[in-house]
């Protein structure tokens, strides 16, 4: 029941500092934008958490979704309709298809050779957005467009020139995203993908069709990330090839891992953490990657468990 | 009608013959354990009818239905649970959770996004229920891998009874247990074929538990058949005897 | 238009031998250790930067015997200290600091040498078209096939005819007997990575002659590799050369007639062949 009690407020607490950032982030030396930066990448780590953490499966390569959802909504804008909530929809599409159809692909595999797969897929899809630049524009990116204000009849939203609005619209997302998780993992639906995480050969003994929840784990996944992209791109009214880089996906599962792979929240910690510090690394140096990487080396070396993962620890021992 | 009939199955891997062309009928309401000395192929037996792996020839039928080329899933579906020599369960869940799992599954909910209020109570008396059935009452919010490993034992026969199967395999379910835990696990064992009623198949190496479960035996020996037979004709076969060379009978 | 083929094929084998190089130490670590060294671009990277530090003191000769054996020393002290503490874990852990130190040998090598390419001097003589006909055919080519040909058969020498390769071949199929065996497994994954690493550095000389030396050589050349692997099939050596060799010449092919898909054709491949053989070519199911 404690346990219970503690969750409880953990969340209650949570939102509250979603909810009131764009008013406390200057305080500690912050901007929205930086805020809504965080929210994005949460949002992506939280979905890759979907699979690496709550199913088990090692998935390298999510920054394809998460490029194609960016792409899906940049294009959409710059070359169907100027409407933001279609280059969304557009971009998820997108992102949770190519998904669900690689998914398929490589259901049968386990372990290191599944993160191969991911990793090898994910460069597919840098290489075309690369390669095909008369349409994606290539190494510059898809510029010279931008989000476009939503037009709810009663009212304007000026999401473009307006970050506090633009946050709460990402909020919105996320929040619905987030709620939507939640119900996933506490399903029975959601307990059989934990059983797959502790103990596959006994989840199949059980009845449970591995292949098959995988394959849904990976699109649900995909789905999350792809909506992270979109708002990726909307974010910086620009997209490149960068978004898809193999560096991408192992910066989604070092936010996971750093804010621990078994919480929930886990990833937006991670998040936080990720973001505020590549912010400031790369502000005073050009060999921030350098630096990332070192990172990245620590936190497996001394910090695998990650913070909440420690706390975690703390709370039953 | 048998449950389980096994018709001339073999089994190889590259040139090494596991199981060769072995047939085996089981009524329903049976209990028979398969015996034999180590590497006599029990566990790729149990490989092979549950469904773990195809048999390179032969084919099996449960309930009449030909389940050959079934994958596990569709078997656990049918009425097949099994347990292993190594127990496989949730260790880092509770008693509790791993209970739930195959519950909901036997209830057809495990694709179910969401939970109802009124099924969400049925599960939780279904667990208690099986918890009071193999004695973890009292350890039901501890996790798993934490318990002794009777307990442990104990845990996964109730996971699976929790499918209902009509058809049980515990491989080697004693293995690596004390006279005590033998002794709670064998009363489990005979509790679950009389009072429910279940068919068993039983791999065993402690003949205590064979002579006081068993109603027939097979024996297995470099994966064909040596004989088969009651507990005493068995007992009391030469070449059983010379198979197992200094196994304790 | 047959010369264009010719050309092309030829190329595409030369192209696909020095994937199949790269493949192979990245396999021979993969199938040992259960670890995907990420990292493997960056010690190529190493080999060649060496090799170009060596150049002007011992000559191209020179550099490419010390180069690699240097490169496979750096790789040893990598595994002894970092990679070691991760053999029991996930994968997910040895993948991330493979990840981190990719990251870090790319911009390390940018830090240290500038983002751009840097004057690789190959003697000028293999730099010669060996006959105004066959123009493609310049030395360095050749003298790449070769090499190529000779360190894969020295490596199946070694895994075929020493003691270590016996080891590491038993490692692949059963490791847990090989120790019970009283076979020092942390020596021999030691040992197993310098080798892998080797072959990375080996690779690093050649390409920089090739393609020209800069900090993005080995990230651009390890995704060739990786689905070299997946083609060829996870715990197959003859696989992960068989692939290297079909993913080059593909591309020389597909160089002729789609010119534009030369580089995705390989991607292609990798998904057609997931679909029909998902544990690749040669590859072992339940391998991983």
């Amino acid at each position: 029941m404690g346990r219970q009690i503690d969750k409880h407020t953990a969340n209650v607490l949570v939102w509250l500092l979603l909810l009131t950032a764009p008013y406390w982030m200057s305080w500690v030396g912050g901007y929205t934008e930086l805020g809504s930066r965080v929210l994005v990448m949460a949002l992506a780590a939280m979905a890759l958490n979907f699979l690496l953490g709550f199913t088990g499966v090692l998935s390298f390569g999510h920054a394809a979704y998460f490029g194609l959802g960016a792409y899906g909504a940049a294009m959409t804008i710059k070359y169907l309709v100027p409407s933001t909530p279609l280059a969304i929809l557009v971009g998820v599409l997108a992102g949770t298809a190519a998904a669900a159809i690689i998914g398929a692909m490589i259901v049968k595999l386990r372990g290191v050779y599944f993160a191969m797969v991911t990793i090898a897929f994910g460069q597919v899809f840098y290489f075309i957005t690369f390669r095909w630049n008369n349409v994606t524009g290539g190494d510059d990116g898809l510029t010279n467009w931008n989000r476009m204000p939503i037009n709810l009849g009663f009212t304007k939203l000026d999401i473009l020139h307006n970050p506090e609005l633009f946050y709460y619209f990402i909020l919105f997302y996320f929040a619905i995203s987030v709620a939507l998780m939640t119900l996933l993992l506490r399903s029975p639906f959601g307990r059989t993908l934990l059983a797959i995480r502790e103990n596959e050969r006994r989840a199949r003994f059980l009845g449970i069709p591995v292949e098959r929840h995988i394959w849904l784990s990976f699109t649900i996944s995909c789905f999350f990330v792809s909506i992270a992209g979109a708002l990726y791109a909307l974010l910086n009214n620009f997209v490149d090839p960068r978004a898809l880089y193999w560096g991408q996906s192992g910066n989604f599962v070092i936010m996971a891992v750093l804010g621990g792979m078994r919480s929930f929240w886990g990833p937006l910690v991670g998040a936080v953490i990720f973001v505020v510090l590549q912010d400031y690394v790369s502000s005073m140096t050009a060999n921030w990657e350098s630096f990332i990487g070192l990172f990245f080396v620590l936190i497996v070396l001394f910090f695998p468990r990650g913070v909440l993962g420690i706390i975690r620890r703390k709370a039953t021992s | 009608m048998s449950l389980l009939q096994v018709d001339n199955v073999s089994r190889h891997f590259g040139s090494l013959v596991a199981v060769s062309d072995v047939s085996m009928m089981v009524e329903p309401g049976e209990l028979r354990a398969v015996i034999g000395p180590n590497g006599a192929g029990k566990t790729t037996f149990f490989n092979l009818i549950s469904g773990f792996f195809p048999p390179s020839a032969g084919s099996i039928l449960f309930d009449g239905k030909d389940i050959t080329s079934f994958p596990v899933h569709k078997r656990v579906a049918m009425g097949m649970a099994r347990t292993f020599q190594i127990t496989e369960i949730f260790p880092e869940l509770t008693v509790r959770e791993n209970l739930r799992i195959p519950v909901e599954v036997a209830v057809g909910l495990r694709l179910s996004p969401w939970q109802s209020r009124k099924s969400d109570t049925e599960i939780r008396a279904r667990v208690a229920e099986l918890m009071e059935l193999g004695g973890l009452g009292a350890k039901a919010d501890r996790l798993v891998g934490e318990l002794p490993h009777g307990d442990q034992r104990a845990t996964e026969i109730m996971m699976s009874l929790a499918l209902k199967p009509r058809l049980l395999l515990l491989d080697e379910p004693t293995a690596g247990m004390g006279d005590q835990e033998t002794y709670d696990i064998t009363k489990l064992i005979r509790r679950l074929h009389k009072d429910q009623h279940l068919t068993i198949v039983l791999i065993e190496h402690d003949m205590r538990v064979i002579f006081h479960l068993a109603d027939r035996i097979m024996v297995l020996a470099e994966g064909s058949i040596l004989a088969e037979g009651t507990p005493s004709e068995i007992g009391a076969n030469e070449s059983v005897q010379a198979a197992y060379l200094g196994k304790a009978a | 238009m047959t010369q264009l083929i010719i050309f092309n094929v030829f190329n595409g084998l030369i192209i696909g031998a020095f994937y199949a190089l790269m493949a192979l130490g990245l396999s021979l670590i993969l199938n040992l250790s259960g670890v995907i060294n990420f990292a493997h671009g960056g010690f190529l990277a190493i080999g060649g930067y060496l090799a170009y530090m060596l150049i002007p003191y011992v000559g191209f000769w020179g550099a490419l015997v010390i180069a690699p054996f240097l490169t496979a020393f750096i790789g040893l002290i990598v595994e002894r200290v970092l990679i070691r503490r991760l053999y029991g874990r996930d994968p997910l852990y040895s993948l991330l600091l493979t990840f981190g130190l990719a990251y870090m040998i790319e911009d390390g090598t940018r830090f240290i040498w500038g983002a751009q390419s840097v004057p690789y001097q190959v003697p000028d003589w293999l730099m010669q078209p060996l006959s105004t006909e066959y123009f493609f055919l310049t030395g360095y080519r050749v003298f790449m096939v070769i090499l190529v040909g000779v360190a894969v058969a020295g490596l199946f020498l070694i895994l075929n005819r020493t003691r270590l390769g016996l080891r590491i071949r038993a490692g692949t199929l059963d490791l847990e007997t090989v120790s019970v065996l009283g076979v020092n497994v942390r020596i021999l994954r030691t040992l197993n990575f310098g080798l892998g690493i080797y072959l990375a550095g080996l690779a690093g000389v050649l390409a920089a002659g090739m393609l020209g030396l800069s900090p993005t050589i080995g990230t651009s050349l390890i995704m060739p590799s990786f689905v070299t692997i997946i083609i060829g099939g996870l715990g197959s050596l003859p696989g992960t050369l068989l692939g290297g060799l079909l993913i080059g010449v593909a591309s020389g092919l597909t160089a002729v007639f789609f010119p534009s898909a030369s580089e995705a054709v390989i991607y292609i491949m990798m998904g057609l062949v997931l679909l029909v053989r998902p544990h690749g070519l040669l590859g072992e199911e339940g391998r991983f």
